[in-house]
Parts: structure tokens; C-alpha cells; sequence
């Protein structure tokens, strides 16, 4: 392609950098805003302040940041863990084995999948309130398994279809059993495919609103997301926008690593790292 | 297309275990930062659910911790800024018959729903006479439902009418006296200024709606009918509550609410007014201890807290004293709780005399008890401290009823925006929407 | 070539077939491994939904308010009568079918610049596009929201100091005032956040395009947009449905933005939103449950249509995101 085309492809590249930096440059900012600042009506602080991160770090605001971070780790990272563990099974299963009832794993996958949240929030409550789920890490987790588990299976199969499986029946020529094949030849082939639904399950588990807010209540569990929205200024009566993007900047540091250092496998994830090379 | 080639494949060497190990590293490194606490053991530990303020309850919950010599302690768990947030929170957990709440700052408007649905420890009735003591009788009232006690007065808030000193001058305006809605709004108008007010959808908008029925002498609901919720009387229609909404309407097409005035809360408020866009305001003392720390860490301008004036809420009708909005906190003890007696016991000295003040100088809350106005750390740290009580003393509840909730959330929905009222209608359209409601033949 | 199209479902040969009665030992054994590997994953998904829905659509039936277990009483359908009859619900549904035509129509075609960037983008700058893309779509929504709020507010904000130039956009413009600039400033909220989530499976989608029939266009002299019309976009059809599709179903689902932005103020309430406040802020049981089994109704309704009216096929459709 001509060397003209060629810049115009780099320009398109910037415009497309700049457009998923700018908002988060801009929260990134606002942080960095002391509250005199904050409505100084321009993108960048008239002088760099921490006082944001020192509210939600060892301030006011951290008897409700740390714990919701904590909660938020905790909970994404454990309910990652079974939805991986989980979907491993099914995904090798749905992979691998010839039997009936495949499809109904895969509608069913599909049709949790676009399940709104909010429609199951409220039984979901009556029923942890009565059997003391509320408010507790496993309250949590259990029902971000629905919004993991079925991305996770989708994921995984389409890795697992990937696998050089001959290697499987070499194992099984050489008399391993089904079970042992599985284990011992497919499961280190398997796992940067785990890893990649790992990180796309955890997305998904970070990124819950809907759950946190309905289903918890303290900082025993209450996740990030959810603690947002309960920042306060100084008073009841003022607005915590300085702390609230300070640790909007915090939740949001994880993700960005993870992007950064996995890019390339979280796209194959999501585009079903199917597209062969 | 041509020079597609698969971007996205992935590949299985090391550098993939040594991202893994990297990630995993961040991960831990995380948690250690949210650093896993420990259970604790010892005296029985009462948790105090509070609504975010500047550390003052947590600093009066560690205060009480200590004077319990170790019969209790008290650990604070912070609730949503939003009261009907907190409402939702504080219900839906004692819905689950919840046991680890124990003492519960309580938005006054919600109390009569939490008494009726069996959700507070009853108060012991010695306990009731020493907490109601020299209490001004707008807090007791806010903190009873059906004739009893049903929460400890704590703090009680109300609201003023500020002004910039400065900038009222040339108006005409003679703040000293009482002045009301009309001539406030001529005033500002002919300024070309703006005054600032509550126009958001939110619980502030109800706020200025009662306080201004009842200021014409009117109430939103003229009767409660405690037993049963379709029996509820509202005023809404009458003459009082006309003239409300024509107070709204006509400060709207005035011109004078600032450009956000539908979107506005008390913050938004208080930072047009320091900026001077703002010559009159209503709102929460809290303005005040805000402005002198701005103006002591140079955010603000040093002149410009001498600059504020103060006066009791305006009249609506000049003949009728007017009648303030009352807020503030009550503290309720769990229903469900393992120890309401020590829970009731540590409300007591809460709300003492002493933590009053404390809350009062460091958090500019002011006080339910009427000593602590006379107190000199008081009247040092709030010059309008008198100002304040009397506005207590004049001040009219918000609508007593189980379904506040419902109440409000219908006069949020018919008078917002405040420039859609309609003076002769949208009153009886609230009434009507509040009763169908009620009957749940509509939704909200 | 792409091994994108084939359906996970697909078995790899076609299975022959088999009745109960002469299923082999080793069919049987593989069948028996299959549910013993998957039966987990499939139960804990119908418990944390199927039980909830059909609890759901039970609560639905009765006059239930939290605080008021007492009066709990069976009233049959009133509350979907309640609902369909009130302007709350319509207006509810029309702000949100706004939001999800708005935002999936300006996605899609965003969405496919962005993704013929990613393939045409110089080779060391790809890294770069890809990561920053998935950037967005890795942005928790809540902190998205809260971000553009700030932009767009009036004291913290900066887009009224930067837009003033533009008619209607002044230092003090309120855009969370109005029903239509609030619902703009929500739409572009979504569409910044989920755009690269569209333009991700668009890649995947051009992937597909066969090479040769590209050369072969090329050849014959068609013009850049007349191979785009006839031979990639064609192509691409199934690729685009399915994106459509759960692109549609997760705008239909908008929740978090606009509790974070307006909650719900100047007619800005979604169906998902309308639920939650019934449910969870009321306390009202029983017609929350009733709201929140339309708004699954509503949900399995845009599916049919997608499935049955444009023909997708939903087997294509894997790495879709919930």
C-alpha cells in the first residue's frame, strides 16, 4: 500500500489510542485535583495533589476503600478460580467427548449469558437473607459464578477444540487411561487457554455493579464498584468527587496491567482464539 | 484485506509463565495493601451503623469506648451519603432479622417506617425521660412515633437563609427583619444575581416543598392515618400548598436558580454561593466550617466567610413566622441486636451534653440538646449558633408516616423540575399519585 | 484459515445414529464422563438462575412490601395490570430500546473503523492499538460512568470550558437537566465502554473474509467500497448479527450508568433501573418481581427476533460476553 494510505492507517491507530486514553487520562487527573481544584473547569490540575489517595488510602476514606478492595479481590479471584475449574470440566467435556445433551450445556451457557442481572437480584436477596448469605463473600460469589461461568465454558471449548488431541491418544495408545491422558498430557497444553478465560472471567467479576449493590451491605463484603458510590466529601452534604476518582484510578490499575501484559491473549480470548495462524 | 495475518495467536512460550508469575506477584502484593484483618475478642462489641460525616461519630464512638471502661465497645460501620440509601441498607438487613446491628444513625423522615415494621428495640422508659431532657421539641418529635419514643434525639439540623453581605447591599433587602419568598426573589431579580436552592431531584426537593407548605401554614399530610395507608389525608391540594408551588414556579421562571438549578443539591449550592454567583442561598449550616477551611487553606478567599450573613428561614406569608426544614440524626437501636441494653446505654452518652458540642464544633452538626447553644466553644465556632435554635424551635417535621419513602419519591417525581409546576394542579396531581401509590395501583 | 465459523457444538464427524437401546459401552462411558465433567458447571448455572426467575415470576404474583410482611397476600396478575398500565413502564421502555438503537447503531459502525484500523494499522503500532483498546472495554462501567459525569458536570467538568464554541454548549449548560442532552451523555458513556468489545468480534468477523474472493475483486478493478459492499461485508454477515445481537441484549440490560449518572432524574430510567428501584429501594416485592419478569420477557423477546427474524446463527457466536 502506498506510503500515503500507510499514514493514514498510523493517524486512524492514534485517533484509536487517544480515544480509549482520554477518559481515562481524564479520571487519572481529576484524582490528581485537590478539592479547591476540582472545579478549576479545566482537563488538568492547576497543581498535582495526592490528597485524594491519602482519603482512601489511610484517610477517612479508607475504613471503606481497603476493605472493598480487599472484598473485591477476594471475590473476583475466588470466583474466578471455581468458574475456571468448573468450566474446564464442561469445556473439555463439550471439546472432546461425543454425548448427548451437549447442545443443552451450550444453550444453557448461552441463555445465562444474557440473563438481565437485575431480574434474579431481588429472589436472590429474599433467599440469602433467610439463609444468611447476605452480605457474605459467598453470597457474592455464588452468583457471579452465573456471570462467569457461561463466557468460561464458551471460551474454553473454543481453546480446547485448538489442542493437538492426538497427543491424548498417543498417551491413551501407551495405556494411561482417559482420566490420566487428560491430566497429565492435556492440562499443561490446556492452560494458557485457562488462563486467557481466567482473565476475561475476572473482567467480567470486576466489573459487577448490579450484585454488589443489592446483595451486600458492610465492608464485609461490599465490593468496589459498590463502595463508589458511597464516598462522601467532607460533609454529608458535599460531593466526593476527588476521592471517588482516586480510587476509580486504583480499581482501574489492575485491569490495565493485566491488558497490558496479556493483550495479545485476552483479544484471541474474546475473538475466540480461534483465528489460526 | 491483504495483509491479514492473524494477529491474535496464541503462543505457548516461557514469556507467557513469566507474565503468569507477574501477575500472580501483583496479585498478592494487592492483597497484602488490603492487608487481612484479624478477629478480635473481648467486651461485647456494639456495631453503630453511621451516615459518612467528617470522623466525628467514629471519634465520639472511640470517646464512649473508653468511658464504658470496657463493658462495650463500639465499632462504627459507615452507610450510604444518600438518606434513602440508607434507609434501603439499614431495611433490607434487619429485614434478614439481622443481629450485628446495633445502633443505627436514623435519618428522621424514615423513623415512623422502622417503628412500624418492628425494627427498633424498644426504649427503656427511664432512659427516655434523661435523652429527651432539654431536647428542642422538634428532635423529640422527629424521634417519635405514635406518642412514644421511639429513638434518641442526637443532633438536629435545620436549614438558614445565607447571604453575602456584601452583595445584598444595594438590594433594598432589610435582612435583619424577617423578610419572605417574594421579596427575596424581586430582589435578586432586579440584581440580575441568583439564589441558590435545592432543585434537584432528591431528597432536598421534598425539603423545600414542606418546609414552604408548612411555612404558609399547610402540611403535606393533614392526616396520617396510622393504621391504615388508604385512609391517608393529604394536603397537597389545599390553598397553603398552592401557594408552595407558586413560590417554586415563579423562583424558576425568575431566572434567578442558576443554570443547574434542576440538577443542584445542597454541594452544588454552597459552590456557586462562595463563588459569589450566588448572593442568597438556602441551606445546612455546614456551609459555614467550609468556608472557613477554605478560606484557611487558600482555596477560598480569606474575606469571603466575613462575608456571609445569616437569617432564619423566609416567610412564604409575611403575617406567618416561617417554619424550617428539621433534619438531623436519631439513633435507634436494632430490633435484632444481642444487647440493646448496652446499645441504649451507649446511645446515652452519645448523645451527651459533652459529645453534643463536640459534634456540633468539629462536624458542624448542631446539637438536639438546647445547653450546647450556649456553650462558648459553641457560640465561638458558629456565631449563628442562636440563629440555629431559634430556626429549631420554629421548625416543622417533614410528614410523619410508614410510607414516608413513598411520599417523597411522589413529590420528587410531579414537582421535578420545579420549572414544569403548575401552582393550581401539580399539587393535587402529587395528592393523586401518592394515593394510587398507596393502594399500589401505580407504580414509582 | 479461520476456524472461527464452526459451532462448538458441531461434532467433529457426524455422529451416527443411535438409539438407547444400542448405545455402545463406549458411548455409554462417554456419555457418562461428559455429564460427570459437565453436569457441575451446568447445575450451578440453572441454580444461580433458573431457581431465581422461577422464584421471580412466583413473588410476582403477590402484594408484597419487605416492611410489611404481613398484609403479603395473592393478587394473581394485578401487578403486571399495574405495569402495563402506567406511563412509568412505557417510558421506561422507550428510554431504553432509545439507548439500545442509538448506541449499537453508532457501535457498529465505530466499531468497524476501529477494527479495519487494527488489521491496516502498522505492525508496531498494533500492540499499541490492541492494548489500548481492550483498555475500555476492561474500565469497570461504574468508573467509566463516573468519569464522563465528571467531564460532562458543570463545576468539575471541562467539556462545557472545552464545546463552548458549539451552538447550544455554554460554560453553564446542565446536560444532565434534560431528558435528550442526559440521555446523550449516557449514550456516549456506553459507546466509548463497549465499542471495542464490538469492534473485537468485527476483527474476528473480517478474518473470515475469504482472501481469494478480495484478489479476485481487485482484479477485476472494484473500487475500495465496492469490494467493502460486495464481498467483505457479505461475508461478514454472521459475524456482525451475532455482535449485534449481544451488543443489543447488553444495551437492553443498561443499568449501572444510569444509576451512576442520573439516577433515573428527567425521564432518563431504563427497564433494568425501574426494577431495581422497585425491588430494592422500595421494597416493594412483589411488583419489583413482576417488572423484573418483563424485563427478562422483554430480553428473551429481542432474542427470538434476532434468532428467528434475521436469521442468526447463535452456533457462530462464541467469546460473546455477558
Amino acid at each position: 500500500m502506498s506510503t500515503r494510505e500507510k499514514w493514514l492507517w498510523v493517524v486512524g491507530g492514534v485517533l484509536i489510542v487517544v480515544y480509549a486514553l482520554f477518559p481515562v487520562g481524564w479520571i487519572v487527573s481529576l484524582s490528581l485535583k485537590s478539592s479547591a481544584d476540582i472545579a478549576n473547569g479545566r482537563f488538568l490540575p492547576t497543581v498535582v495533589s495526592w490528597e485524594n489517595y491519602a482519603l482512601i488510602l489511610t484517610g477517612d476514606a479508607s475504613e471503606l476503600f481497603l476493605p472493598a478492595l480487599r472484598n473485591s479481590f477476594g471475590i473476583c479471584l475466588i470466583a474466578t478460580a471455581i468458574s475456571c475449574v468448573l468450566s474446564m470440566f464442561a469445556a473439555y467435556a463439550i471439546a472432546r467427548l461425543d454425548f448427548r445433551g451437549k447442545k443443552v450445556i451450550l444453550s444453557t451457557a448461552l441463555a445465562v449469558a444474557i440473563f438481565p442481572v437485575i431480574s434474579i437480584v431481588t429472589p436472590l436477596f429474599n433467599v440469602w437473607r433467610q439463609v444468611g448469605l447476605y452480605d457474605t463473600w459467598p453470597g457474592l460469589i455464588i452468583p457471579y459464578l452465573s456471570l462467569t461461568l457461561p463466557i468460561s465454558i464458551w471460551t474454553l471449548s473454543a481453546f480446547f477444540r485448538e489442542i493437538p488431541w492426538e497427543m491424548e491418544q498417543a498417551a491413551q495408545v501407551d495405556g494411561a487411561t482417559t482420566w490420566q491422558a487428560f491430566r497429565k498430557v492435556i492440562v499443561p497444553l490446556a492452560a494458557p487457554g485457562v488462563f486467557t478465560t481466567a482473565i476475561i472471567a475476572f473482567f467480567i467479576a470486576w466489573n459487577d455493579f448490579a450484585y454488589g449493590i443489592s446483595l451486600t451491605s458492610t465492608s464485609a463484603a461490599r465490593p468496589v464498584p459498590a463502595a463508589l458510590g458511597l464516598f462522601s466529601g467532607a460533609s454529608q452534604f458535599e460531593a466526593p468527587n476527588g476521592p471517588v476518582a482516586a480510587a476509580a484510578v486504583l480499581v482501574t490499575i489492575p485491569v490495565v496491567v493485566l491488558v497490558l501484559l496479556f493483550q495479545r491473549r485476552i483479544v484471541a480470548g474474546l475473538t475466540n482464539g480461534a483465528v489460526k495462524g | 484485506m491483504s495483509d491479514l495475518e492473524n494477529p491474535e495467536v496464541p503462543t505457548m512460550r516461557r514469556p507467557w509463565k513469566r507474565r503468569l508469575a507477574a501477575a500472580a506477584l501483583a496479585a498478592a502484593a494487592a492483597c497484602g495493601i488490603a492487608a487481612c484483618g484479624a478477629a478480635e475478642s473481648g467486651p461485647p462489641r456494639l456495631t453503630w451503623y453511621i451516615n459518612p460525616d467528617s470522623g466525628g461519630q467514629a471519634e465520639i464512638a472511640r470517646r464512649c469506648t473508653e468511658a464504658a471502661g470496657g463493658r462495650y465497645s463500639i465499632a462504627v460501620a459507615q452507610l450510604p451519603r444518600e438518606s434513602a440509601a440508607q434507609r434501603e441498607q439499614l431495611v433490607r438487613r434487619l429485614a434478614a432479622n439481622d443481629s450485628s446491628i446495633d445502633i443505627m444513625s436514623l435519618d428522621p423522615p424514615y423513623i415512623p417506617e422502622f417503628s412500624e415494621a418492628k425494627l427498633l428495640a424498644p426504649v427503656p422508659p427511664d432512659l427516655a425521660d434523661r435523652v429527651t431532657q432539654g431536647v428542642v421539641e422538634s428532635a423529640v418529635t422527629g424521634a417519635s412515633w405514635r406518642g412514644r419514643l421511639v429513638t434518641v434525639p442526637f443532633w438536629a439540623n435545620t436549614q438558614l437563609l445565607w447571604y453575602r453581605r456584601s452583595m445584598v447591599a444595594g438590594t433594598g433587602l432589610d435582612l435583619s427583619q424577617p423578610v419572605t419568598w417574594d421579596q427575596l426573589i424581586e430582589a435578586t431579580q432586579a440584581k440580575g444575581s441568583q439564589f441558590a436552592v435545592q432543585g434537584k431531584r432528591a431528597e432536598a426537593l421534598t425539603v423545600w416543598l414542606n418546609a414552604l407548605v408548612s411555612s404558609a401554614g399547610g402540611a403535606i399530610i393533614t392526616d396520617p392515618s396510622v393504621d391504615d395507608p388508604a385512609g391517608v389525608r393529604l394536603g397537597l391540594a389545599d390553598p397553603p400548598a398552592t401557594e408552595a408551588g407558586r413560590v417554586m414556579k415563579e423562583l424558576t421562571d425568575a431566572g434567578i436558580g442558576g443554570p443547574s438549578l434542576s440538577t443542584a443539591g445542597e454541594d452544588a449550592n454552597v459552590a456557586s454561593f462562595e463563588k459569589g454567583e450566588a448572593i442568597l442561598m438556602i441551606n445546612w449550616p455546614f456551609v459555614w466550617p467550609r468556608a472557613n477551611e477554605s478560606a484557611a487553606e487558600g482555596t477560598l478567599g480569606a474575606e469571603v466567610p466575613g462575608d456571609y450573613g445569616w437569617a432564619l428561614y423566609p416567610r412564604l406569608r409575611p403575617d406567618l413566622p416561617s417554619a424550617p426544614p428539621y433534619g438531623g440524626i436519631n439513633l435507634g437501636v436494632g430490633a435484632f441486636s444481642r444487647h440493646p441494653d448496652l446499645a441504649y446505654e451507649a446511645t446515652e452518652c452519645i448523645t451527651s451534653a459533652a459529645n453534643q458540642t463536640y459534634y456540633f464544633v468539629e462536624n458542624g452538626n448542631p446539637a438536639a440538646r438546647e445547653s450546647v447553644y450556649g456553650d462558648p466553644a459553641v457560640l465561638q465556632a458558629f456565631p449563628m449558633a442562636p440563629v440555629i435554635l431559634q430556626s429549631l424551635r420554629q421548625a416543622a417535621p417533614r410528614p410523619q408516616t410508614a410510607y414516608y419513602s413513598e411520599v417523597s419519591q411522589s413529590v420528587q417525581r410531579e414537582y421535578h423540575p420545579t420549572s414544569g409546576i403548575d401552582p393550581a394542579a401539580t399539587g393535587a396531581a402529587t395528592a393523586a399519585l401518592i394515593q394510587e401509590v398507596l393502594a399500589k395501583k401505580e407504580l414509582l | 484459515m479461520s476456524t472461527t465459523a464452526i459451532p462448538p457444538a458441531a461434532p467433529a464427524a457426524p455422529a451416527p445414529a443411535r438409539h438407547r437401546g444400542r448405545l455402545s459401552d463406549r458411548s455409554r462411558a462417554e456419555r457418562r464422563l461428559g455429564w460427570t465433567l459437565a453436569g457441575p458447571a451446568f447445575a450451578v448455572m440453572l441454580l444461580v438462575t433458573a431457581y431465581p426467575i422461577l422464584q421471580a415470576v412466583y413473588d410476582s404474583l403477590f402484594d408484597y412490601r419487605l416492611t410489611d410482611p404481613d398484609t403479603r397476600h395473592f393478587t394473581g396478575l394485578t401487578n403486571y395490570g399495574v405495569i402495563l398500565t402506567d406511563g412509568i413502564w412505557w417510558t421506561a421502555l422507550a428510554v431504553t430500546l432509545f439507548i439500545t438503537v442509538v448506541t449499537v447503531a453508532v457501535e457498529l459502525v465505530l466499531g468497524f473503523a476501529l477494527a479495519l484500523v487494527m488489521v491496516k494499522a502498522w505492525r508496531r503500532l498494533r500492540a499499541v492499538v490492541r492494548a489500548a483498546i481492550l483498555i475500555p472495554y476492561a474500565v469497570i462501567t461504574v468508573v467509566s460512568a463516573f468519569a464522563w459525569q465528571y467531564a460532562f458536570a458543570p463545576d468539575s467538568g471541562f467539556v462545557n470550558q472545552w464545546f463552548d464554541w458549539v451552538p447550544g454548549v455554554a460554560a453553564d449548560t446542565d446536560w444532565f437537566g434534560g431528558t435528550w442532552s442526559a440521555l446523550l451523555v449516557i449514550c456516549v458513556t456506553e459507546i466509548w465502554k463497549t465499542t471495542p468489545f464490538i469492534s473485537l468480534l468485527l476483527l474476528a468477523g473480517l478474518a473470515q473474509v475469504p482472501e481469494v474472493l478480495q484478489e479476485a475483486a481487485k482484479v477485476d478493478g472494484a473500487t475500495w467500497w465496492q469490494r467493502m459492499r460486495r464481498v467483505t461485508l457479505p461475508n461478514m454477515k454472521a459475524a456482525i448479527m451475532v455482535a449485534l445481537l449481544f451488543r443489543s441484549l447488553d444495551a437492553f440490560r443498561i443499568f449501572d450508568s444510569i444509576f451512576v449518572m442520573t439516577g433515573g432524574a428527567n425521564n432518563t430510567e431504563s427497564v433494568a433501573f425501574l426494577a431495581y428501584r422497585q425491588t430494592i429501594s422500595r421494597l416493594e416485592i412483589g411488583m419489583g418481581s413482576a417488572v423484573s419478569v418483563m424485563l427478562f420477557l422483554c430480553v428473551i423477546l429481542i432474542c427470538a427476533l434476532f434468532i428467528k427474524g434475521f436469521k442468526v446463527d447463535l452456533s457462530a457466536a462464541r467469546g460473546e460476553r455477558s
